[in-house]
């Protein structure tokens, strides 16, 4: 099936809207949907998080593998990302639809998290130097999509990452340069990943007539002709920015909207790890009193 | 299992030389690697009509960068329907010989997602609505890359010339200028050796006559300040290829 279309008279219906500040669900232009975002939720995963926005589902697992080094990065461990679109998560992804859009997806998502930007000490994940790393595979599933996916995955990797445990390792020194190291069975004694908080999030704004939002929904999704997708960090420094869309626009327009993200993001990371501090005290609480700790489950979610 | 070359071994490496000491990318009397200022562009090539074949096309040089550009259209489109604006469709490849570690006869995701960018950065400038039922197809061929956004930035150059070689009506010409940040430096239209060592670039394509950024790509962790910087510096370097890439397609006329 084609990719989804809009009538012209929707698109004006949509453009005007914008430009009152009072968009069909009656939200304003800068304002998000209604989020749910949990982490901890699957077992085999060293890490794992899923976010409920609007009505757009991203679920995202985190699994911890030991791999080689790189040849030219001895030293390093490596962070590598997937973006898969599910087919049931809209009609234009049977078959081969989502293989543009994964690839875009998996791309970005690339850019935010493989450098200094992403935030992570990747020095830290090396075993041994020259022979074993952590290899840290980041797979984000989209479950259904009803527009603004890029900022909903980097969301929930967020929260995935900080869920992330990476077992503890003993390393051996057998003489004669040689190393050989264990992994430390007990779960309690795995460390969280390092740098996790000074990951980025993503803001994405779309250019409507003269306007621009955040957080469309698919139609106005369709409208939009130029999609603006900014990462940011908590210190408020630029960690990856990308123009899409078939549009263009002036300088001056570029740099308001590269500002309004910026802004946009810093009390949005705020209230992201605020929330999942909290949820992670509550829960080691209740562990520590021996309570059940109840997970909300996937369907609890929706409205 | 590609069974229409011959293939190599299953795995091979690029050798990985002993390193002596990294060239600094800016001395102490601010002279970079090959010998440029800070803001200095490399210095830049363009002609026309490099394919014969072709309806349009052009040949890039920007330093050690060679890139060919051939466009095909308006012609047909290849799939059934009906669509009131022409497609514009991008094939951006590297030669296998093009990049320091051998490239793959596949297209691999980098690829793809640079040919959408290309198609992304052009259609802006392209009156589509003139070609209904019509395709306009861009073949790049990076014949020999140094540093990716240079190389990007090269490209949309090279495709914007050929498709008004090819007598496609536009609005516009699409220039595109790269840089690279570090700190507090900025080095306009970075190369390969100095892309290593730095953390943050820019590539900005831009319409000189209407005034508008067509595609923007940020990377590495920046300041605000700093990327409207660069931003800026690179809109201005557009502005200066634009007068190339037009004498380029007069000199084609006669």
């Amino acid at each position: 099936m084609p990719a989804p279309v809009i009538s012209p008279a929707e698109k004006a219906y949509i453009q005007d809207g914008v430009a009152h500040d009072c968009r069909a669900d009656g939200r304003s232009r800068l304002e998000y949907r209604h989020l749910v975002l949990e982490s901890g939720l699957l077992s085999q995963a060293g890490g794992s998080a899923r976010c409920r926005l609007g009505e757009t589902d991203v679920l995202v697992g985190v699994k911890v593998e030991i791999g080689e080094v790189e040849p030219d990065k001895p030293n390093v461990g490596r962070i590598l990302c997937n973006v898969e679109c599910a087919p049931s998560a809209s009609q234009q992804f049977e078959g081969r639809g989502a293989d543009d859009l994964n690839n875009t997806l998996t791309q970005a998502l690339d850019r935010i998290y493989n450098g200094p930007q992403g935030g992570f000490d990747l020095e830290k994940l090396c075993i041994i130097p020259g022979q074993s790393c952590w290899l840290i595979y980041i797979d984000a599933m989209v479950m259904d999509y009803a527009g603004n996916l890029f900022d909903t995955i980097v969301m929930t990797t967020r929260a995935a990452l900080q869920d992330t445990r990476i077992p503890k390792t003993e390393v051996q020194d057998l003489g004669d340069g040689e190393f050989e190291f264990d992994v430390v069975d007990d779960v309690e004694e795995a460390e969280p990943l390092e740098g996790w908080d000074d990951s980025p999030v993503v803001v994405t704004l779309y250019k409507i007539g003269e306007r621009y939002i955040v957080d469309p929904t698919m139609l106005e999704e369709l409208c939009a002709q130029v999609i603006l997708s900014v990462g940011v960090n908590k210190h408020g420094q630029l960690c990856g920015t990308q123009k899409s869309g078939l549009g263009s626009l002036e300088p001056s327009l570029l740099s308001d909207m590269i500002q309004t993200a910026t802004q946009l993001a810093l009390p949005l990371i705020d209230k992201l790890d605020t929330k999942l501090h909290d949820d992670y005290e509550k829960e080691l609480d209740k562990r520590r009193k021996g309570e059940h700790v109840e997970k909300m489950g996937f369907f609890a979610a929706v409205i | 299992m590609d069974r229409r070359r011959v293939n190599g071994p299953e795995t091979s490496v690029t050798p990985i030389f002993k390193s002596s000491t990294k060239a600094t990318i800016l001395n102490g009397s601010s002279k970079r690697i090959d010998n440029r200022s800070a803001d200095d562009l490399r210095p830049l090539f363009l002609k026309t009509g490099l394919v014969t074949q072709a309806n349009g096309s052009a040949y890039i040089e920007m330093g050690k960068i060679k890139i060919v550009c051939a466009v095909y259209g308006p012609r047909q489109l290849k799939r059934v329907g009906f669509s009131s604006q022409g497609t514009l469709t991008c094939d951006f490849k590297f030669s296998s010989f093009s990049c320091v570690q051998r490239r793959n006869h596949m297209r691999d995701p980098q690829e793809r997602e640079y040919s959408t960018i290309l198609v992304q950065a052009l259609t802006p400038a392209v009156r589509l609505e003139l070609i209904p039922k019509s395709a306009v197809d861009i073949y790049i061929n990076v014949l020999e890359s140094d540093g990716d956004n240079a190389c990007l930035a090269a490209a949309i150059i090279v495709a914007s010339v050929a498709l008004a070689d090819a007598g496609i009506e536009m609005l516009d010409q699409v220039t595109a200028c790269s840089a690279l940040m570090q700190e507090k430096m900025l080095l306009m239209d970075g190369t390969m050796e100095e892309e290593d060592q730095t953390d943050g670039s820019v590539m900005v394509s831009y319409m000189p006559s209407l005034n508008e950024v067509t595609s923007v790509l940020q990377t590495g962790k920046t300041n605000l300040d700093e990327v409207n910087h660069a931003m800026e510096s690179c809109i201005d370097g557009c502005s200066k290829l634009y007068g190339v890439m037009s004498a380029s397609l007069i000199e084609s006329l006669q």
